[in-house]
């Protein structure tokens, strides 16, 4: 398949052509990645990106798990409107500074 | 492993990485950077990329003046988005006007062109804005933005063409210091030898100076920040909400970044907490309707690395011989890189430094008690 036209990404618009690059430029944890190329920084926070980058980086680069830097998880895990938010519980402390 | 390099520079934030550029422009280019993670992994990839020289000291202002000219010449070469799209500090009280005039005052002094502001004002650059609450405001046009991710790691790619070399997951333990020479690095790898050696590693400079023998006076102090998911862009400035020291900025990317001051205690390892996300919203919606509908994609926290005047620590050591020093940045390291590591590199190339002034930032003026003087402390 022409990797200009597989989608890694689907959040940020990343194709697989667009990692193969990065991988070639010397992009190889997936930290780095996010930030080069933004994979894993949508709506989706990563779920099906990063296990897709993960797995191409260790068949092109033979690396270890540990040596791949798969990103934290971000709360909230999926994202939330903020007007969940706009009245906190009786319980919420430090909302005045 | 034993290594030998000319320049060896610790910490591979946007700090380091900006010494490292301002070398290499010069044809200094055998230089190791020594990263204990990734590079960017420390502030420097946590921050609301916000760059200002509306400042109240005479040393952050001329500071952050060069870099304001250097950005756009950084952004052009290096391929990175950086936009002038200001900052307005909104004001709901009284006295904080007053006070505002007089900073004001002291920015024109320094060429600094910020300016009182009214609410209908502030309503024609932020048309979305609810300004019923506010007094005035204060626009700083200098002021803007850059993509954090981008000026670090392609500045760091330009780096590495030239031939520097980057060491990740390096962690640098102590410097060998003999006949107060600083001579080489020890790394959890091994030793590195180097003519030069620059501390630029954040609070981590901290253990690394003290298991040399030197005292640096850091504190790392907690900070929360959340962002939503990407919009259509609506405003361009960063806006201050000055009653409450709290920021929201629309990145470049498009998403809206908030930040809110959280009591925290310097030096202890900041966690979550749901109070956060209820502080940002009720702080902001106030002024946006809009924001309540818009979708919190991440929170995460950081630190600001402060010294006790809230101003960094830069330049050579001043009894350690080819020791230099760049940390303590106080919430304003990435808007101040590109001077940093200009000043840096004349430091470490005998040039004369092109902010004089820089010279009050050496980490003897805690010893000798000259701390920077501020007319006031804001933002
Ligand atoms: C929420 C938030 C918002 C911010 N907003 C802004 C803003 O709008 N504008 C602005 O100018 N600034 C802002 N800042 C501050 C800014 O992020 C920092 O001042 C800046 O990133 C400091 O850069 P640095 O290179 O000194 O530090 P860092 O980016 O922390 O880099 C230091 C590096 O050294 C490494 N290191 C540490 N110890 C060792 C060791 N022993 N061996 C090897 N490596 C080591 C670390 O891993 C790290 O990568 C913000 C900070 C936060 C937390």
């Amino acid at each position: 398949m022409d990797p200009e036209k597989v989608i890694i990404c689907r959040c940020e618009n990343v194709t697989l052509k667009d990692l193969l690059d990065a991988i070639d430029k010397g992009y190889t944890d997936l930290e780095s990645l996010k930030r080069y190329l933004r994979i894993g920084m949508g709506p989706c926070q990563g779920k099906y990106c990063l296990i897709l980058a993960a797995s191409i980086l260790r068949r092109r680069l033979g690396k270890n798990y540990d040596e791949l830097l798969l990103p934290k998880n971000r709360p909230p895990l999926k994202p939330i409107e903020a007007y969940y938010f706009l009245k906190p519980p009786k319980e919420a402390k430090d909302l005045e500074v | 492993m034993v290594m030998k390099t000319r320049i060896a520079i610790i910490g591979a934030g946007i700090i380091g990485v900006m010494i490292a550029r301002f070398l290499v422009e010069k044809g200094v280019n055998d230089i190791v950077l020594i990263e204990k993670n990734y590079p960017g992994s420390g502030g420097s990839f946590r921050c609301a990329t916000g760059i200002r020289a509306s400042f109240t000291s005479p040393e952050h202002v001329e500071m952050m003046k060069r870099s304001i000219e250097l950005w756009p010449i950084l952004s052009e070469k290096h391929g990175f988005t950086y936009r002038r799209d200001g900052y307005i500090w909104l004001l709901s009280e009284e006295e904080h006007v007053e006070m505002f005039k007089k900073i004001v005052e002291f920015h024109h002094r320094y060429a600094v062109p910020t300016k009182i502001i009214t609410p209908e004002e502030i309503k024609e650059m932020v048309p979305t804005i609810n300004t019923e609450n506010l007094l005035a405001g204060v626009y700083d046009p200098l002021a803007g933005k850059a993509d954090c991710f981008r000026a670090l790691l392609n500045t760091l790619e330009y780096v590495k063409n030239k031939g520097a070399k980057v060491l990740t997951r390096t962690k640098a333990e102590k410097i060998i210091i003999k006949d107060s020479r600083a001579q080489a690095v020890e790394t959890n790898k091994g030793v590195i030898e180097a003519e030069k050696i620059i501390v630029a590693a954040g609070y981590g400079s901290k253990k690394i100076l003290k298991n040399s023998g030197v005292d640096i006076p850091l504190e790392n102090l907690p900070k929360h920040a959340l962002i939503t998911e990407a919009y259509k862009p609506l405003f361009k400035p960063l806006l201050i909400d000055w009653s409450t020291a709290s920021y929201i900025i629309q990145v470049l990317h498009g998403g809206f970044l908030i930040g809110a001051n959280m009591k925290e205690k310097p030096d202890t390892i900041p966690v979550n907490r749901i109070e956060y996300l209820y502080l940002a919203v009720k702080i902001w919606s106030k002024y946006f309707k809009w924001l309540p509908y818009t979708r919190i994609l991440r929170y995460w926290t950081g630190y600001y690395v402060m010294t006790p005047d809230h101003h960094p620590v830069i330049g050579p050591h001043s009894r350690i011989e080819n020791l230099y020093i760049a940390t303590g940045f106080s919430g304003h390291g990435f808007m101040m890189a590109p001077s940093v590591g200009e000043i840096m590199s004349q430091y470490i190339l005998g040039e004369k430094l092109s902010v004089p002034i820089a010279k009050n930032l050496k980490l003897e003026r805690f010893e000798k008690g000259k701390y920077v003087k501020e007319i006031a402390i804001f933002g």
